[in-house]
C-alpha cells in the first residue's frame, strides 16, 4: 500500500491556526542532504521542483524531523487543543 | 500554596500509573494529556510484558483492555529469499502471565479511567506549554499562558519529551537515543487469525524479526503481534543508518516488510486500516537523563525507559514501574513537606532497587551489538548459506556442518577470530 493511500485511512483534527512545526527555509535551500525527506514516515517533507516543501496536516507528531534535521532548521512543538492526528487503535 | 500535590504531564502508562498511585494515597493529582481521548496520539508495538497492571488495578485481567495473552513467541531473520526462525511456544506464559498484546488506543483510555476513578482529575486534549520555575525550581505547569501550580510535577510525556527537553531537563534527542518506529493495524477475522497463527481462544503470538534483506546499510527490526481480530505489524529504523544510506524513505521500509515473501501471505485478505509512526527510545542506558530535581521527575520512555536486545521489545512495562515509583517517592516527599531534589531523590533510589535500572545497568551498550553489521547483515546470510548447504542435494559429497558454517564466513569475508569475538560480546551484552 503507498504510503498516500495508508495516510488517507487516518483521522485528523486539523488545526488551521496553529502550524505545530515549522521550517526555516533559508536552512532547508542550503540544506546538502534534505534527510528529512526520507526520515519522515508521514510523507510530510517533500522536494517540489528543487525546493523543499512542508505539510504539517499530514503530520503524525511522531517526533522523526526533530532529530533528523540536524541543520536546526525545524521548529517542534506539540498540536495544542487536541488537534493533529486521532489514532483509533495506536 | 499549591492547586495541587502533583501534576503529571502525559496520560500513558506511566503518567497515568504515576496518577493513580498518587490518587490512591490520597493526593490532590492533577493528570494532563494532550490527546483528546487518551490514547489517540500514542503508538505502541506492542506486547505489555509482565503484570505491572495488577499493581494498578485488582480487576485488571477482567476489565483491562488486553488483546491476547502471548502463548507464542519468535525471533526471525529474513532475507531477500528466506525466514530464518525460531520459535518458542508454552502453556507457562498463559500460566504465569507473561504478556499480552494491547491497542493503545483503547489500554491508555482505561488507565486514564483507573486514574479518575481513584480520585485525580483528568483534563484532555490540553497541552502543556512548558515548566513553571521560581528560584530555579520547578512549581507547576505553564498551558496556553495560565500557570497551574504544584508541589511537584511528574513528566510522563513519552518518547517525544518536548517539555523536559525544551526545560532542558533532558538533550535533545540524537541518532543514537531513537529508532523510527512505523507500524500498520491490518483487521482480520479472530478465526483467520487463530487458524494461521495456529491459536486458539484468547492465546496469541508475537514475533521479532531482523529485517536482513535491507539494502543500503540500512538496519531494522520488524515486528508482528496477533490482537484479538486484527495484525499489528510494523518496523523499527534506525536513524543512524537511515541517515548514512540517505536514499531509503522510512515508510517504504514498511511496505517492503510487509511485502516479504514469508510475511504478505501471514496478512493475505486482510485490510489496512490504520498506519502509524512514532519515535522509539533505544538509546539504553546512555540516554537516560538526571531522572529528579528541585520539584519535578522523569519517567517512562520520556526517561528513556525502553529496553530492546532484538529478541523481545520492552517499554510499557518500564513505565508502569517507574511511573509508580515516581508516586511512591512523591507521597514520601509529601509526608516530609519536602519537595526538594535530594527528598525526590528517592525516585532515583527505588528505581535502582527496581528491575527498571538494574536491567539499564545490565544491558549498558546493547544497543550497540543489536544495532550492527554483524546482526543485520553478515549473520542472516551466514545462516541462510547454512541451511541451504545443509539442505540442498546436488548430487555432491555432503559436508559437516562446521565446514558449512567455515565456508559461509570465508565467502561473508569474516574471520573465525573476528566471528568468536563479536559472538562472545553479542552473548555477554544479550
Amino acid at each position: 500500500m503507498k504510503i498516500e493511500e495508508r495516510l488517507s485511512l487516518l483521522n485528523y483534527k486539523t488545526d488551521k491556526s496553529y502550524e505545530h512545526i515549522t521550517v526555516n527555509p533559508n536552512i532547508c535551500e542550503e540544506c546538502p542532504d534534505h534527510f528529512c525527506t526520507f526520515a519522515c514516515p508521514a510523507k510530510c517533507y517533500t522536494i517540489i521542483e528543487g525546493k523543499l516543501n512542508f505539510k504539517y496536516e499530514d503530520c503524525v507528531e511522531c517526533g522523526t524531523c526533530a532529530v533528523a534535521c540536524s541543520h536546526g532548521s525545524v521548529s517542534w512543538t506539540n498540536t495544542k487543543g487536541g488537534h493533529g492526528v486521532k489514532y483509533k487503535y495506536g | 500554596m499549591s492547586e495541587f500535590d502533583a501534576i503529571v504531564v502525559g496520560g500513558g502508562p506511566a503518567g497515568a500509573s504515576a496518577a493513580i498511585k498518587l490518587a490512591q494515597n490520597n493526593m490532590n493529582v492533577l493528570l494532563v494529556e494532550r490527546g483528546d481521548p487518551p490514547g489517540s496520539k500514542n503508538v505502541s508495538g506492542g506486547v505489555l510484558w509482565g503484570t505491572g497492571l495488577g499493581e494498578l488495578s485488582d480487576d485488571w485481567e477482567k476489565t483491562a483492555p488486553l488483546e491476547r495473552y502471548l502463548e507464542s513467541k519468535s525471533v526471525a531473520f529474513l532475507t531477500e529469499k528466506s525466514k530464518i526462525n525460531i520459535d518458542f511456544s508454552t502453556k507457562n506464559f498463559e500460566e504465569q502471565k507473561t504478556g499480552y498484546t494491547v491497542l493503545r488506543a483503547k489500554l491508555d483510555p482505561w488507565l486514564v479511567k483507573k486514574a479518575r476513578e481513584a480520585g485525580a482529575m483528568v483534563v484532555t486534549g490540553v497541552t502543556v506549554d512548558r515548566l513553571s520555575k521560581k528560584d530555579g525550581k520547578v512549581v507547576g505547569v505553564i498551558q496556553d499562558g495560565d500557570e497551574i501550580t504544584a508541589d511537584a510535577v511528574i513528566l510522563a510525556e513519552g518518547a517525544n519529551p518536548r517539555v523536559a527537553i525544551d526545560s532542558g531537563l533532558r538533550e535533545p534527542l540524537k541518532d543514537h537515543d531513537v529508532a523510527i518506529g512505523v507500524k500498520e493495524v491490518i483487521k482480520l477475522p479472530e478465526k483467520t487469525i487463530n487458524e494461521r497463527f495456529n491459536l486458539r481462544g484468547k492465546a496469541g503470538y508475537a514475533c521479532e524479526y531482523v529485517l536482513g534483506f535491507l539494502k543500503d546499510g540500512v538496519e531494522a527490526g520488524g515486528f508482528l503481534y496477533t490482537n484479538k481480530d486484527s495484525i499489528s505489524i510494523g518496523a523499527v529504523i534506525s536513524m543512524k543508518h537511515l541517515r548514512q544510506s540517505n536514499q531509503v524513505y522510512s515508510f517504504d521500509i514498511m511496505e517492503e516488510f510487509a511485502s516479504h515473501p514469508f510475511i504478505a501471505p501471514l496478512l493475505e485478505e486482510g485490510r489496512v486500516d490504520e498506519y502509524s509512526a512514532h519515535l522509539v527510545q533505544e538509546g539504553g542506558l546512555s540516554s537516560i537523563p538526571k531522572l529528579y530535581g528541585d520539584g519535578y521527575m522523569i519517567a517512562g520512555d520520556a526517561a528513556g525507559f525502553s529496553f530492546s536486545n532484538g529478541l523481545v521489545l520492552q517499554g510499557m512495562n518500564y513505565a508502569i514501574s517507574s511511573g509508580i515509583s515516581a508516586a511512591e517517592a512523591l507521597v514520601e516527599a509529601k509526608q516530609k513537606s519536602d519537595f526538594s531534589s535530594a527528598s525526590l531523590s528517592r525516585y532515583q533510589q527505588k528505581l535502582e532497587e527496581s528491575y527498571v535500572m538494574k536491567d539499564m545497568r545490565t544491558f549498558k551498550g546493547i544497543e550497540n551489538v543489536t544495532w550492527s553489521k554483524m546482526i543485520h547483515k553478515t549473520f542472516p546470510s551466514m545462516l541462510e548459506n547454512v541451511m541451504m548447504g545443509l539442505f540442498k542435494e546436488e548430487g555432491k559429497p555432503k559436508k559437516h556442518m562446521m565446514q558449512l558454517v567455515l565456508d559461509s564466513m570465508s565467502s561473508s569475508k569474516i574471520k573465525s577470530k573476528d566471528m568468536l569475538l563479536q559472538g562472545y560480546r553479542m552473548l555477554r551484552r544479550m
